[in-house]
């Protein structure tokens, strides 16, 4: 019933890249939650989300974003978000998440 | 003619069925003529109260109803339930306030715990005049 959401993790000696794909919402969140986590966890270096194929985000979404910055600042790491569209950089603004991430 | 539409859905308090709120919203604002950017707004404000109200709701067997007022100049979304425990003022304790912000910047109205114990929130978009 909800959009379908395929998150791909690709590592390498300094860091790792994370694709997301189709939309993250309270129903996925968890599930998106668990792998961004793991991510973080794995990652040598900083960890950069690439969003060019996300749809949608809701703030269940985006809070599971300032959780996986916050572990990722333990370990004196950032995230990056990069190809982020229109309308879900709104919502970064809106929310005062852009001054967080470093937004490419 | 002067429009005066009412669209009711009622669905699940279940988080796979926020999206069917989210398809709902956004083919009612874009049949009533919003532009892209601002039915994308409605969207998701719409799907920010369905998520916190699945959040508060702890009977997953519980019910709520979206209720769409159609006029020439406006749509007025309203949420109401009977049965979740607490539903008049869902965002009472929102520690994060993300869902807050978001609605409060997409919606021109938004009526948060309104008088009527069986309503649980009201907003509203007006259609921007073109010139």
């Amino acid at each position: 019933m909800s959009g379908e959401l395929i998150v791909r993790a690709e590592y390498s000696e300094r860091d790792a890249v994370v694709y997301l794909s189709g939309e993250i919402d309270i129903y996925n969140a968890q599930q998106f939650k668990e792998k961004i986590y793991q991510v973080v966890e794995n990652s040598k270096g900083d960890v950069s989300i690439d969003c060019s194929d996300l749809n949608y985000i809701d703030s269940t979404g985006l809070g599971v974003f300032v959780g996986a910055l916050k572990k990722a600042k333990q370990n004196n790491r950032d995230i990056h978000i990069l190809n982020i569209r229109d309308n879900i950089k709104k919502l970064f603004v809106i929310t005062g998440l852009d001054k967080l991430f470093i937004i490419h | 003619m002067e429009l005066n539409d009412r669209i009711t859905l009622s669905l699940p308090c279940k988080a796979e069925y926020v999206s069917v709120a989210r398809l709902t919203a956004s083919g009612i604002a874009y049949r009533m003529g919003f532009d892209i950017d601002t039915v994308e707004d409605i969207k998701v404000a719409v799907s920010e109260v369905c998520s916190r109200l699945i959040n508060v709701s702890k009977n997953s067997d519980g019910e709520y109803e979206i209720l769409y007022e159609i006029d020439d100049n406006r749509l007025k979304v309203t949420f109401s339930s009977k049965n979740i425990e607490r539903a008049g003022c869902i965002f009472e304790d929102d520690k994060d306030g993300l869902g807050v912000s978001i609605i409060k910047a997409f919606m021109d109205e938004v009526e948060f715990c309104p008088d009527n114990k069986d309503y649980i929130l009201s907003m509203t978009k007006f259609i921007e005049e073109k010139s």
